[in-house]
């Protein structure tokens, strides 16, 4: 049988790499809008993405349990589709992920593309390049950093995720049960050795994850010196 | 000979465009006008980067946009290179890069990127990031990218307007040269007449969004002088065969007509000398003269320092303030003279009467100086 610890932390990674990966699916298309857009009706679909920010992780945890509900819609037309219910399952979490984290991945993204404008686009519609070929040869490698960022920020804050998932999700093992859910089960059980490995490997790793981002957002000097010293030789 | 048809309209909340021309697309065609005349608007369009304009636009009988059939070609899909003021390389590219976007992406391509490298004189840098090239090696990148689409029309928005006057001259040769070898119509906008003059066979006025005229570049430049534009200097637009580039005393001579010539100092020929289409054995130095520098006299000064100068026949005479402008005629050849009213009254001009102009040879300028 695997260690519990070990199996909340697999079920922790498989949670958040598939909510990292929906949040760039979804997030990177809606921060392109949010970017281009101009209509009055942006500053709300702004507040949309921005309210877990603010929000007791809770509020929105609760409303989800309501509509994950077999008796609501989401919940019912999800039952009906994949004959489970929705309602405390590892899809439960990942959904419930994917809406807290929102933010994290959305509000980079958009700023990057905003800072990109339309110039550089322009000139390679110019030159031949259609929409999804501009995208991967100029919008991509030029905004590769805010990227990492917000894949790096929207992994970070979906491991870190508690109130959402107790709601939500539960305790269940190798299912819901996550490694800030151990840890609070370790802290009510007096266990404190156990809940000291969970916290401080989170810790380190959460400052690790931090600091290398920090390092990717240095001003670019490094890597100018670095081709001119290749360039002399 | 590639027409292009203009016939749309733009409207912007503060600014609205309008234009109804036809242009025959054959050497290099100026677009001249002040800030917010259109001229950047104009070039968007043609491009296919204004999306919202009524009207149609169309090269020869492809229909590019037509508001009325819904058209709408988007621009990587027209063949119009757009060479911008900013030049707006991709940073994250190197220059060899930033052309092989362009090769890349063009269908039948005939030009060899190492033929365009050559051309550009981009061979040193092909390696080098953008943000390590000075403003003028930037914009001849922008250039030679632009090129290496391989467009069926070139337009060019204000490409010397950031440049200091070396790399000026250097990239407005380079134009002339690519124009030339490579033969691609090219629509040049500048607010510099100088610069237009230089390079330009044709030349389209725009004034607060709308086309004031359109012609022959010497012929625009002398309606302009009447149109009371007081941005503009006033002045005489030449295009004259070259008799001699060193008369020995740092002048060169142009050729005026059968009896006269025009003396200038051989710095100010230009080391591309801008040859005619119907005459392109006999090279002709594009050159100007402000009006202001011209004066009249009623008999031959021929005890002068000044060494131009040369007869002709008032044609017209126009008051403009106190100020009065005289044309007068050298042979088929229109000069063009501010006087003051005070000199005016005291000379009593009067039309086809014979009179003397004079000008140092300094005056007799061409780009840059």
């Amino acid at each position: 049988m695997i260690n519990p610890d070990l199996q909340a932390l697999i079920t922790t990674l498989e949670m958040a790499a598939l909510t990292t990966i929906i949040l760039l699916v979804i997030g990177t298309p809606l921060a392109w809008y949010l970017a281009k857009m101009t209509s009055r009706f942006k500053v709300i679909i702004e507040a949309v993405v921005a309210l877990p920010l603010v929000l007791p992780p809770t509020v929105l945890g609760f409303y989800l349990l309501i509509a994950f509900s077999p008796e609501h819609l989401p919940g019912q037309l999800w039952q009906q589709t994949t004959g489970q219910q929705l309602a405390f399952s590892f899809s439960a979490i990942v959904i419930g992920s994917v809406l807290y984290s929102l933010p994290f991945v959305v509000q980079p993204l958009q700023k990057a593309f905003e800072q990109l404008g339309d110039s550089l686009l322009e000139a390679g519609a110019l030159l031949g390049a259609g929409p999804i070929d501009r995208f991967f040869s100029i919008v991509l490698p030029l905004t590769k950093a805010s990227f990492i960022t917000a894949a790096s920020l929207g992994f970070a804050h979906t491991v870190g995720e508690f109130g959402i998932i107790l709601m939500i999700g539960g305790n269940i093992p190798g299912e819901t049960r996550v490694l800030s859910i151990a840890l609070f089960d370790h802290v009510e059980a007096f266990d404190y050795a156990r809940a000291h490995i969970i916290s401080i490997s989170l810790l380190i790793a959460s400052m690790i994850l931090l600091a290398s981002i920090y390092l990717l957002n240095l001003p670019k000097k490094q890597s100018v010196l670095k081709h001119k010293k290749t360039g002399q030789h | 000979m590639n027409t292009l048809n203009l016939a749309f309209t733009i409207d912007y909340a503060n600014f609205d465009f309008s234009i109804n021309e036809r242009l025959d697309l054959q050497g290099i065609i100026g677009i001249y006008g002040h800030s917010g005349s259109g001229k950047s608007t104009l070039l968007r369009a043609i491009a296919g980067l204004e999306t919202k304009l009524s009207g149609k636009i169309s090269f020869d009988n492809e229909v590019l946009t037509c508001s009325k059939d819904k058209t709408f070609v988007k621009a990587e899909n027209r063949r119009v290179g757009l060479v911008f003021q900013n030049s707006r390389l991709f940073p994250h590219l190197t220059v060899v890069e930033n052309l092989k976007f362009a090769a890349k992406r063009c269908k039948n391509s005939k030009l060899k990127l190492d033929d365009v490298l050559q051309l550009t004189q981009l061979q040193p840098l092909k390696g080098q990031l953008i943000t390590e090239l000075s403003g003028g090696q930037q914009q001849r990148v922008a250039l030679a990218r632009a090129i290496l689409a391989e467009p069926r029309l070139l337009l060019l928005d204000e490409p010397l307007s950031a440049l200091d006057k070396a790399s000026k001259k250097t990239l407005l040769q380079l134009i002339l040269t690519v124009q030339k070898q490579l033969n691609i119509p090219i629509l040049y906008v500048s607010h510099s007449l100088d610069e237009l003059q230089q390079v330009c066979d044709q030349m389209l006025v725009l004034e607060q969004g709308r086309a004031l005229t359109y012609g022959n570049i010497h012929q625009v430049i002398h309606q302009l002088n009447n149109s009371n534009n007081s941005l503009m200097h006033q002045q005489t637009s030449l295009a004259l065969p070259i008799k001699n580039h060193d008369n020995g005393h740092g002048l060169a001579v142009l050729e005026l007509n059968d009896q006269q010539e025009l003396f200038m100092p051989c710095e100010h020929i230009p080391d591309v000398i801008i040859t005619h289409k119907p005459s392109p054995t006999q090279p002709l130095v594009r050159c100007f003269i402000l009006a202001s520098e011209l004066s009249i006299c009623l008999t031959e000064p021929t005890n002068s320092s000044i060494v131009n100068h040369f007869i002709g026949t008032i044609s017209q005479i126009e008051i403009q303030q106190n100020q009065v402008l005289v044309t007068v005629n050298c042979g088929e050849q229109p000069f063009f003279v501010t006087i003051s009213a005070f000199s005016q009254q005291k000379l009593a001009l009067q039309v086809k009467q014979q009179v003397y102009l004079q000008c140092k040879a300094g005056a007799v300028r061409t780009f840059i100086h």
